[in-house]
């Protein structure tokens, strides 16, 4: 029996929070109310001034396993989730084997059930060894549970081919993922085009490699009937692209955009920072103010990270070397706290919207919310407290973010799965 | 005033520059000496560590490196581990333990000399990196410029070529901005970025680019190595719409105006043949300047100085993490 006292609760709903105390009883939210009375043999929890809300998931994550368990691991990934305030995730399939069959779908979820804490779902891939040419075993990978299909990390370069996956997994309630690149336009390194690839003198991706991919998925997805679901958007015209889809009404499009995109810029790469390499590649200012209006607006249905933990090791190479990617998972809540909530640029609401409600509601799962009846999947979190993110905190096996060694505004404080509460501060 | 490294133009300031090429001056005039060795270097250790080829930078650093009484030391790249797999880190972490007192190193990737350079006592001269930087080229062309203009300010040098992948088109212009030179770039559309400086007129025609009145054309090397798609159809067409040909050399004579190319030129393409007797072409100054320049860049640099260690780092990077 948990009693949390006078907590401010969010929902989706409601820019307001409202102070309540909550009872937690088995796991199921048993009362809520103000000066309710507190049952006898309940741990009680001064939850004064702190934000209790639905915990949050996350629809694009890399564990890297299995083949690259150096870099994370279903346990310290889904660890990684629990830290920043995460009970759920979707698996990118870019492992190696890449999950492209039955067989190796049933092996990570195996997996995952033995060594995560969290409910850990994983998409597939598109086409065999996501190599873009032959389809990946879609109905088999879909009698495992899997509704997400993507070749995440690349573009799946084929119209045709991805026309025609997209016509047959449709009959089967699948839908699609789409990593928006030309890789002929983009070139081999993560980094905008523009004054500073210039000066660094590093070839840079046009945005144009980016909308022309938003732009043909959704026109494939339109002629197939299906539905699909942009990731990661880095720019402000890939932005306005999904808008006009969306606005047309007759095509069923979904999108996300990472906290990165929304927060830094190319110029943070400063000189050569590893930390800020990743793909699609941090662009201008204008772009970041053009997603945030996105977000707000609704182009963007949800926030995930697109966490891709690489070794030290990898990343203490030169720039043009080390790969893609940074970790996101421990520093997501609290960064997206830190940057826009406290400063009043979107509320609670639009945060549990966007990271709690909608990639569940992508995903075909049930949301959980801060109400009588339902099951408690919830987060204290600390808006007066910091959070240092220093090595020791993050759970990550990997500790490739610009965030490493900061201090940011709030903190995860409880995270709650039904009877089991999976983090205490 | 001395630094450790010698990493990119961009963070130089104007009065270092003015001290490397007065330094410059001075070192030249040895070159008339019977023995042209001073012992200013004597028992420090030069390493040259060039993954890229270069005939031309490297013996003009060997050959400057000796005159200082150094010691030069060539890291053979092509048979020592790296091209086994071993990785950058780790190819530093023996550099480092070599204590050597400079390296000289050029690299494909842009922003390597810098990472070496955090991590090693030594003084690290970038030779060149990627399509980033060519220091000490950029210094030896304000050389020559100034030998020619001693107050260059306002004058106008026209840069012709690859502008996109060339680092010394990176330096020089932003050197000779430094000294107060205005700046100008010509090319094919494919080849002149534009994203460059915004103080940098960009011009794809040849007529409206000589219509700038620059003083000094300087041509770049047309590097097929670089691009990995291409960027104008062939050599052939690229010399006629950008080279200098027979009848745009004679313009460039009655203007009186000076040539200049980093070497080793593409003959036919760039140049047509006749520029090698032009009178203002100042190409084999440029390759004199070379070692005078870098001389004094590397009696500038004070080894050990400023090291700042591991702490620039990306983090993580720590040995203990591996
Ligand atoms: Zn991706």
């Amino acid at each position: 029996m948990l009693f949390l006292q006078n907590a401010r609760i969010a929902s989706e709903n409601s820019p307001v929070l409202l102070e309540s105390d909550v009872l937690i009883v088995e796991g199921i939210i048993q009362d809520i109310g103000s000066n309710l009375a507190i049952p006898k043999g309940a741990r009680v929890i001064d939850a004064r001034g702190r934000v209790l809300m639905p915990a949050m998931f996350d629809a694009h994550v890399h564990f890297r396993a299995p083949g690259f368990e150096n870099k994370e691991t279903i346990t310290t990934g889904s660890e990684a989730a629990i830290n920043g305030g995460i009970t759920g995730v979707v698996m990118m399939p870019n492992t190696r084997p890449a999950l492209d069959s039955a067989t190796s779908v049933a092996t990570v979820l195996d997996n995952a059930k033995r060594k995560a804490r969290i409910p850990v779902y994983t998409s597939g891939c598109v086409t065999k060894d996501r190599q873009g040419k032959e389809l990946a075993e879609i109905e088999g990978m879909r009698t495992l549970g899997v509704k997400m299909l993507t070749d995440d990390g690349d573009t799946t370069s084929d119209p045709a081919v991805l026309l025609r996956a997209m016509q047959y997994a449709t009959e089967f309630g699948m839908f699609f993922a789409s990593h928006c690149e030309v890789p002929e336009l983009a070139g081999p390194r993560a980094l905008n085009e523009g004054v500073m690839s210039y000066r660094l003198g590093i070839k840079g991706s046009p945005t144009c490699a980016e909308e022309i991919i938003i732009d043909r998925d959704i026109r494939l997805a339109r002629a197939a009937g299906a539905h699909v679901h942009i990731q990661h958007v880095s720019s402000k015209l890939g932005m306005e692209t999904i808008r006009w889809w969306k606005s047309r009404g007759d095509v069923k499009v979904t999108a996300e955009v990472a906290p990165h995109h929304l927060m830094f810029t190319d110029e943070h790469i400063g000189d050569y920072d590893t930390n800020y390499k990743m793909n699609p590649p941090l662009r201008t200012q204008a772009d970041c103010d053009a997603l945030l209006e996105g977000l707000i607006e609704g182009v963007f249905d949800l926030i995930a990270t697109d966490h891709a933990p690489h070794t030290p090791f990898e990343k203490a190479q030169d720039f043009v070397t080390a790969p893609n990617g940074i970790t996101g998972l421990d520093t997501a809540l609290v960064s997206l706290y830190h940057h826009f909530v406290e400063p009043g640029k979107f509320g609670w609401d639009l945060v549990v919207k966007r990271y709690s409600a909608e990639p569940r509601r992508l995903m075909g799962l049930p949301v959980p919310t801060i109400e009588v009846g339902q099951q408690a999947e919830c987060v204290l979190f600390d808006t007066e407290a910091e959070t240092t993110f220093t090595r020791e905190f993050m759970k990550s096996k990997s500790q490739n973010t610009p965030f490493i060694d900061q201090t940011l505004k709030g903190r995860v404080d409880l995270v709650i799965l039904g009877p089991e509460i999976l983090l205490e501060r | 005033m001395a630094r450790k490294d010698l990493l990119d133009i961009a963070s130089l300031h104007r009065e270092e520059i003015e001290f490397l090429l007065d330094q410059s001056t001075s070192f030249k005039k040895l070159f008339t000496r019977s023995v042209k060795k001073i012992p200013a270097l004597e028992g420090k250790s030069v390493l040259m560590l060039f993954y890229e080829a270069s005939t031309r930078t490297h013996s003009s650093f060997e050959v400057a490196a000796k005159r200082l009484s150094a010691e030069v030391t060539n890291f053979d790249v092509d048979h020592s581990s790296i091209t086994k797999g071993e990785s950058v880190r780790e190819t530093i972490e023996t550099l480092q333990a070599m204590r050597t007192d400079y390296i000289v190193v050029r690299h494909g990737h842009s922003g390597l000399p810098g990472m070496i350079a955090r991590q090693t006592t030594a003084s690290v001269i970038n030779a060149g990196d990627g399509a980033h930087e060519h220091p000490t080229q950029a210094l030896l062309d304000a050389f020559t410029i100034k030998e020619k203009f001693p107050d260059p300010r306002g004058k106008k040098v026209l840069i012709i070529g690859d502008i996109l992948h060339s680092r010394v088109a990176r330096s020089t212009s932003t050197l000779l901005q430094k000294l107060g030179v205005e700046v100008a770039y010509l090319g094919p559309g494919s080849l002149v970025p534009k994203y460059g400086p915004a103080t940098i007129p960009r011009f794809t025609d040849y007529q409206a680019a000589m219509a700038w009145t620059p003083d000094i054309v300087y041509l770049l090397r047309v590097q097929m190595e670089r691009q990995d798609v291409q960027f104008f159809p062939n050599v052939r067409e690229y010399h006629r719409v950008y080279g200098i040909t027979n009848s745009r050399l004679a313009e460039i004579r009655d203007r009186g105006l000076y040539i200049m190319h980093p070497g080793p030129v593409n003959r036919g393409v760039e140049l047509c043949d006749a520029v090698m007797d032009y009178e203002r072409s100042l190409i084999t100054n440029q390759v004199e300047n070379g070692i005078s320049i870098r001389m004094a860049v590397l009696d500038w640099l004070t080894p050990g100085g400023n090291f700042r260690g591991r702490n620039r780092m990306p983090r993580g990077s720590e040995p203990t993490q591996r």
